[in-house]
Formats: C-alpha cells, structure tokens, sequence
C-alpha cells in the first residue's frame, strides 16, 4: 500500500515543480498600458474695478491692466510628455458699459511669447451684468507650445474710460487637463 | 542531485507572492516547525539546518487580482481590464510579499529533555492596501467625480527588512502537555510604514459666492510616513547597510509562545503565538506628517500699479508657502516604535491508522503516533486594517518510513480554492521539506492569487541514536 502511494505522490510532486508555469499571458501588453486622468483645476480669478481704468489724481485712462502670474507646471516634463489637450474655460461677467479685450499671453522663461488667445468681453450694466464666455481648446503642435511656457500675462484692455465709470468685471477661469500617462520610447 | 534539481526548479518558478505556513505548521518531522509553534512536539535529539538552506521562503499574494487578470491573452484591451479591476476591487484588497531567508538554525535536546532552539533569519515583510480611490484618481481624474471624496486614509502600507535572531525552549512537561517559548531580538535594516492615515479630497463647484468655478478642497488630512534606515542610504555604504543586520540599526524584542495538548491518542489540540513584539526606531528616523485643511480656488490677480520694470507679486510661490501654511508636512527625526505584525496558529488533529513501529508501544514515552492524521487549522496575521485569517482542512500520512506527506486545503481572503501539499523526507541525517501551496494553480501560477513556498535542508539526529 504505502510502496503503491510513493511513486505516484513523488510524481505529483515532480511535475508540480516541473510543469508549473505562467502561460497565456502577455507581459508586452505592459507597453501598452495607458492612464487617460481628465483633470480639472481653477486657473485665475480676478475682479477688476471700473475705477481701476482712471487714474483720479493724473486724471488720464487707464486703458490696459496687465498682471502675470507663474503657471509653474505647466512646462513640467511629464506635462510636457503626457498633456495632449488643455481646455480653458473663461466666465467673464461685466457690469461696466464697455467691452474688452482680454489677451493670454503665456511666455516661457526667456520672456518669449509660445501660445497666445484673445478674447473680447461683451459690454454690461451694473443692474445687468453680462456673462460672456469664452472656451479654449489647445491640442496637437499647439499644446507642444503651450507647454513650453511656465507664465501666463493677461491684459485686459478697455476702449476708452473715464471717472464716472462704474461697475466691476469678473472672470472666473478652470482648465482641463486631458492627459495621457504611458511608457513613451 | 535529484534533490538540487528539484531546489533550483523549485526556487525559480516561485514569482507572483502572506507568512501563512499552514503546511509546515505542526509538521513535526520538519525542525522549522518550531519556528511556527515553539510548544510543538520535537521528535528529534538535534538538528542543524545547512547554513543559508534550511529555510526558504517565498510568499506573496494579492486580494481581488491574479496577474493573469491583467496580463492574460485576451481581446479586451488591457486599459479596460485594469479599470474593471480598480472598480471592482476595494479599500481592503491588499498585496503581500514575504521572503524570508535562514542563516543558522540549530537545536538540541540537553539531559534534562529541554529541547533548545535557536538561529538567525533574514525577513522581508511587505503589505499594502488598495488605496481604490487614489487608483480611481489617478486613472480617471477629477472631473467626473465632482463632490466625490477621495478618501486619504485608504492609504495604508508597511514594509520591513530585519535580521531576527532567536533562542528558544521546548519541553514536554507532561504526558499531554509540551510547551515552549521563544526570545526574538529583531535588527531593523529598513523600514517605512504609513498607517491610520486620515483625510479626504473633492473638487465641488463653488456656490454664487465663490470667487472662482470649482473648490479644490482638502479636508482634515492626517498623513503619516515613518521611515528608518531610509534616509541615510544615499550617503550609506552597502557595508554599512548591512551591518544594521547585525544590532548596527535599530533593535526590537519579541517573543514566541506555544504549546501542543494531547487529549487521547487520537486527538491533539496545539496553539501558538508569533511575534508579540516592538521594535524601537531610534537611529536614522524620519517620519514625514501632513496635517491640515485647505480650500484652492485658483490664483487671484489683483492688478497692482507697476512702475516700468518693476515686476508684480509673486502669486504662485504665494500659493505654494500658503498651501505648506496651511497643511504643513512636519518632518520629524525623533523615534517611534512599531509593533510587530503579530501571528496566531491553532490547530487540532486526529490520528488514526496503523501504529507506527508496528505495534502498540509508547516506548519513548512521547505519545503514540498514527500513520494518518486529518485535522483544522486556523491562522491569523494583525495587519494595518485589522487581522487576516485563514482556515485549513489538512490530511496527513506517512508513505514509507522516510516521508511525511502533508495536504492542505485553506480557505483564506486571497481564494476558497487553495491546495496545498508538502513533504519532508528523512534520508538518513538528511531531512529535506518542501511545501508549496496553490498548487490546483501551478499548471499556470498566473492565474493564482497568492503563491507561498518554503523549502529547506537540515541535519537530524533522531531520537534513538
């Protein structure tokens, strides 16, 4: 009895450990392997009063307000590797009677202008303010330079301007970020 | 050379990876069950296992996900599987890996019938939770899961690399009762955990009143890395690494206990318990802690009055002191202790069939042994979210005079199907033992969720000699 066990136990054994193995399986679809994140992030804000335009002591418009602000990720390597499409979404809301013109200039660190838009803001009243909204979709050789910049200068310029203007304009802006994280050669 | 054969065929297919030794436990031809319950019962006068052989083990395992489940041949895109996987799976699906590696194991049995055991081993411990909503993140982004909190604490990790050295007593003090225990100094190589974490993250439109068009919130965060022997490896020379093996890092003490009861010649009851101990981080200690809340609503421009030339204010690094302001990551170099994950076996055999020896005789007093043996075991590890448990059906026998042939099947969180065969085989001094688990999945151990193995060669010197 015990001897009829023996062999075929050791053969069991045996071929556990010979013929175990990984089979029908693909490691190269490693390659293959692809994160597709969708990611969405406020970009900047501001409220810009209509007094901001007139300068009240020199008594002389002020037709253009420009700020920059770093945008520090944005020429990241793996952003620039993995980001394949960038939407802007711009909510402008106006209560001043005058229409802008609002430019997005994004400069890389030498100050060189690598991806521009512009846009133009619809005029308002303070008792009905007007949204305008203005959506910018970057991809393809563009975003290759939109990812080269690490800065953004927005200028938001009004035609013309004077003390008894009043009202404020609003922006509220996001971006999303259409990525596409896999194992480049 | 059959032997070795087998050994190196054994060792290199061991590849996907808990420390559940169901089928060395109370496998006593095999010394290294001491190691699983130091109150086992030790036939043997002395063993001596072969330095840097006696004991190796592999053990490796995930819940929820088998490697052929992501890289199998199939029609479906693999981007497609593994976001059904990342759905499907949840916060408590864990991977494991334990390797562990003897350097000296040795034992002996002195006049007054005290067995002594001691040795030295190497073990690499590792257990991570899924952390679903982080993966979920990561794959898919923010944008459609608005008002979604990704929660924080689902991250939840230890990993450990140590030498253990040991000593330990076993003694049957009674014709039924054999108990023993075990003294562990633990020399912490590196370790890293990051456990009990707490926080959430949700991106929500912002009400009217928002100043911009979403909320990026971080609520409550209470995020911990503690790290040692981590930091200094850069500048740390691999002499000096490995000398942590030897009481150059940071020690710890633990203690084995446990115990075997024969109630009649048919039935035995054993327990044990593993690894109650702390290791205290003391030297190259650097814990990484994130607190805090924080609300990001974008970068807000003010426009202010610039001369020519003068350059405006510096808004994101504003936005960068303000975020570490206000969910500020303390790195902290002081010590902490750690528990050690403690294991608990038990177990409870009956024996039937033939006698041993042919006949009824208790000749060495010891209790009778039986050629076959069916028994339930039970098996349980403390990890981060709470204890693993595991149950196992076994069947015993002895074929022929030199081996002991052991199956299992374990019901545990990896699978229901886990089969399970080992064996130890007496050739004279030589004692050798393998036991492999998941075997129903070694025809393709991709397939397999967790795959443990231990093998390893001793010299024994029987009882009777």
């Amino acid at each position: 009895m015990k001897k009829n066990l023996l062999i075929p136990f050791l053969g069991l054994l045996a071929s556990l450990v010979l013929f175990s193995c990984v089979k029908d399986t693909d490691f190269g679809q490693a390659e293959n392997i692809t994160l597709t994140p969708v990611v969405e992030l406020d970009l900047i804000y501001f409220n810009a009063e209509a007094g901001e335009f007139f300068d009240s002591i020199t008594n002389t418009s002020i037709l253009t307000l420009r700020d920059t602000t770093e945008i520090r990720f944005l020429d990241d390597s793996g952003i620039q590797e993995s980001l394949i499409r960038a939407e802007f979404l711009f909510n402008f809301t106006n209560s001043i009677s005058r229409t802008f013109e609002v430019e997005f200039q994004f400069l890389n660190d030498m100050n060189e202008e690598t991806y521009q838009t512009i846009t133009t803001v619809d005029a308002g009243t303070e008792l009905a303010p007007v949204l305008t909204q203005f959506i910018d979709n970057v991809e393809g050789a563009e975003i290759t330079q939109l990812t080269m910049s690490n800065r953004v200068v927005i200028s938001v310029t009004i035609p013309s301007s004077d003390a008894s203007l009043q009202g404020v304009l609003n922006l509220q802006s996001k971006t999303t970020y259409y990525l596409e994280i896999k194992e480049r050669s | 050379m059959k032997i070795i054969s087998v050994f190196f065929i054994a060792f290199g297919l061991s590849v996907a990876m808990a420390q559940n030794k169901q089928i060395l436990y109370g496998l006593e031809e095999v010394p290294q069950s001491l190691m699983l319950n130091p109150g086992v019962r030790v036939p043997q006068k002395a063993h001596f296992g072969i330095p840097f052989l006696s004991q190796i083990h592999i053990n490796g395992g995930a819940t929820g996900v088998s490697t052929f489940d992501i890289f199998g041949n199939s029609n479906e895109d693999i981007n497609t599987r593994i976001r059904n996987k990342i759905f499907e799976m949840d916060a408590n699906d864990f991977f494991t890996a334990t390797q562990q590696l003897e350097v000296l194991n040795f034992g002996w049995r002195n006049e007054k019938e005290i067995y002594f055991s001691g040795g030295i081993y190497q073990e690499l411990d590792f257990v991570a939770y899924f952390p679903r909503d982080l993966a979920i993140l990561a794959w898919e982004g923010n944008r459609d899961y608005l008002d979604y909190k990704f929660d924080l604490g689902e991250v939840s990790a230890t990993a450990d690399l140590m030498t253990v050295y040991h000593f330990g007593a076993n003694k049957q003090i009674s014709k039924k009762w054999t108990v023993g225990a075990r003294a562990k100094i633990y020399s912490s190589i590196l370790s890293a955990k990051s456990t009990n974490n707490k926080g959430s993250f949700v991106t929500s439109l912002s009400d009217e009143d928002g100043p911009n068009i979403y909320e990026h919130r971080v609520e409550n965060a209470d995020v911990k890395v503690q790290t040692s022997g981590i930091t200094s490896l850069e500048n740390s020379s691999v002499g000096k690494v490995l000398g942590r093996a030897f009481f150059g890092g940071n020690v710890g003490l633990g203690v084995d206990l446990g115990a075997t009861y024969k109630i009649n010649d048919s039935w035995t009851a054993s327990a044990s318990v593993l690894d109650v101990g702390v290791i205290f981080h003391s030297k190259d200690v650097e814990q990484y802690h994130a607190t805090g809340s924080y609300t990001l609503n974008g970068i807000e421009l003010i426009f202010p009055p610039l001369s020519e030339g003068e350059s405006t204010l510096p808004y994101y690094d504003d936005l960068e002191d303000e975020i570490e302001r206000e969910v500020p990551i303390d790195t902290i170099t002081s010590g902490y202790s750690q528990l050690r994950p403690v294991k608990v076996n038990a177990g409870i055999t009956y024996s039937f069939g033939r006698f041993l020896g042919g006949e009824k005789c208790d000749c060495l007093n010891q209790g009778l042994e039986r050629e076959q043996a069916v028994g339930l075991q039970y098996y349980s590890i403390i990890r981060p979210k709470g204890p693993q448990m595991a149950a196992t059906l076994f069947y015993e026998r002895r074929l022929w005079k030199f081996i002991q042939a052991k199956a299992t099947y374990t019901v545990d969180p990896y699978s229901f199907y886990n089969v399970g065969l080992g064996a130890a085989m007496d050739l004279g001094k030589f004692n050798f033992y393998v036991a492999a688990d998941n075997i129903l999945h070694y025809g393709n151990i991709a397939k397999a969720k967790s795959v443990s193995l231990q093998l390893g060669f001793n010299i024994k010197i029987d009882q009777e000699l």
